[in-house]
């Protein structure tokens, strides 16, 4: 039973990092119609600034303060979203997709190779935070606090992104602007002032997702790419453009691959790849999504 | 208040609209007319900004428009409602008007610019609309559908109204529904672009007539002209 609950929790953890990466994705892709292929460095982007300031700015400051410090990666992922959507992409809106999956695979490689330049090839690592809050007991077990802090965020961030699309003013907009960009216009939204917050705010989740995750694993090259295998893994099982589509996706992906680990590492990510053909194969368009 | 001055327009490579000029005064209902792909649609979304004019004048109030985005001609008080009505299908009925007055598109134009002012004003020309606030877009029948986009449109607060089609598939009672509707509009003050594949239909609202073909204006002047005029009769009838 413990050792389920751990792998329960571990499920929960993986899924909460994995919904703030294809949440933004999907955000992203839902308003704009853009497969932001760079998305999965702007989560590194995140893990590293974070890292950055905690390990080697202020790796003397209080621990509170290097908490107050977590946030600091995904704003730095939300303003560099701010740079690009109006620079390299808004020029390519009008053009086939082949040029936005191209620019933005191009963007992913220059920002790999950025994050080397800036930080090295040698992993950053931010482990005074993971240690911090020290473990709690599960029966015999025991498993770091700061765990349950992720999956918390994770938690809220899913519940805060619902209540701002669909209970909000903004959220009205962004919906209205996603489902007819022409008609949006006609009513006096500023569509490309909406496209950069979408942009931003889809950033801010992947930013948020690596600065909160990094403290537990570290920031490494390749972080990026390998989150967003697994991100296209959750948006092609819930539907890309759908929130409720990214969290029932992230949660599946958390617990099979969790689960997967634990009874059948050998074939754990051939299951994931299999999940997503099978619901390919059923509902093309992924559990939420629109056909 | 609208003055179009040989605009020409591309679609891709095709040049649809061929130095198109016209106008609509204060308070005036003017119909556009012409069979399907003759250039209305082009015209409206030329004047809405949804398309560029490669070359000509659009001027509104005396200001001119050419190259301005389409929200800020919205916020300037030109109203749109599109051949396919454009509802959001996800958003209710209520959220659908939301969206000009959350954007302060509505704001600055007289006195008629308060939410309940503006409910009056919708309430008044399409009554029926306040039953289903709460339903979706996706939920609408067509009839309600072109209802809803006409009194979203109104929600601008609008000085004149750029209508697509409204009567397009709408039974011949629900077409005289819509008729009143929109001499209620005109009664209000607001001036209107109606464009239109009916003759007999423009002719009962229409105070002036322009017919289009071929992405060229072929006549203009009232409708009682038009029904007299053998060419436009042809043109528009086939």
């Amino acid at each position: 039973m413990d050792t389920f609950l751990i792998h329960l929790l571990n499920s929960l953890l993986y899924a909460s990092v994995l919904f703030l990466i294809a949440g933004g994705l999907s955000l992203i892709y839902g308003v704009m119609r853009i497969v932001n292929l760079a998305h999965g460095n702007l989560y590194a982007v995140g893990a590293y600034t974070t890292a950055w300031a905690v390990g080697r700015v202020l790796g003397g400051a209080p621990t509170l303060v290097l908490y107050a410090l977590l946030p600091v990666g995904a704003v730095a992922a939300a303003a560099l979203g701010a740079v690009l959507e109006p620079t390299l992409l808004r020029p390519l809106y009008k053009r086939a997709e082949e040029y936005q999956l191209l620019i933005t695979f191009g963007l992913l490689l220059v920002l790999e190779d950025r994050i080397r330049v800036v930080w090295g090839p040698y992993p950053l690592a931010a482990s005074a935070l993971f240690e911090g809050p020290g473990s709690f007991a599960i029966g015999e077990s025991i498993y770091p606090t700061y765990n349950l802090a992720v999956i918390t965020v994770g938690g809220l961030a899913a519940a805060g992104l619902w209540a701002f699309v669909y209970k909000t003013k903004f959220g009205v907009i962004l919906r209205a602007t996603s489902q007819n960009m022409r008609m949006a216009s006609a009513l006096g939204v500023n569509v490309n002032r909406v496209y950069v917050q979408a942009f931003t705010l889809g950033c801010f989740m992947a930013g948020l997702g690596g600065a909160i995750i990094v403290p537990q694993q570290g920031a490494v090259l390749g972080m990026g790419v390998d989150a967003l295998i697994l991100a296209f893994v959750v948006v092609v099982i819930g539907g890309l453009g759908s929130l409720e589509g990214a969290l029932l996706g992230a949660l599946m992906v958390g617990v099979v691959r969790e689960f997967g680990i634990a009874f059948f590492p050998e074939i754990e990510l051939a299951v994931l790849y299999f999940m997503a053909a099978v619901v390919l194969l059923i509902r093309p368009a992924g559990l939420f999504g629109r056909t | 208040m609208l003055e179009i001055q040989q605009i020409n327009t591309f679609r891709g490579p095709a040049h649809i609209l061929r130095g198109v000029s016209l106008t609509v005064g204060d308070a005036e209902a003017v119909c556009l007319v012409g069979r399907n792909g003759a250039g209305k649609t082009t015209t409206i979304d030329s004047i809405m900004g949804l398309l560029p004019v490669r070359s000509g004048a659009i001027a509104f109030k005396g200001r001119d428009i050419t190259r301005l985005p389409a929200h800020e001609r919205a916020r300037l008080g030109i109203g749109y409602s599109p051949e396919d009505s454009g509802i959001f299908p996800d958003l209710t009925v209520a959220e659908n008007f939301q969206i000009s007055q959350l954007m302060g598109a509505s704001r600055g134009r007289g006195a008629s610019t308060s939410g309940a002012e503006m409910d009056e004003r919708i309430l008044a020309v399409f009554p029926e609309v306040k039953e289903f606030t709460g339903r979706r877009g996706l939920n609408l029948s067509g009839g309600q559908k072109k209802m809803v986009a006409i009194a979203r449109a109104m929600t601008l607060s609008p000085s004149i109204l750029l209508l697509d089609e409204p009567f397009e598939g709408l039974a011949p009672v629900v077409v005289n529904r819509f008729i009143d509707a929109v001499k209620k509009i005109k009664g209000m003050g607001i001036s209107l672009l109606i464009a239109e594949s009916n003759l007999n239909t423009a002719t009962r609202i229409a105070d002036r007539l322009y017919a289009i073909d071929r992405g060229e204006i072929i006549f203009q002047g009232d409708p009682k002209s038009a029904l007299q005029n053998e060419e436009v009769m042809k043109t528009i009838r086939g």
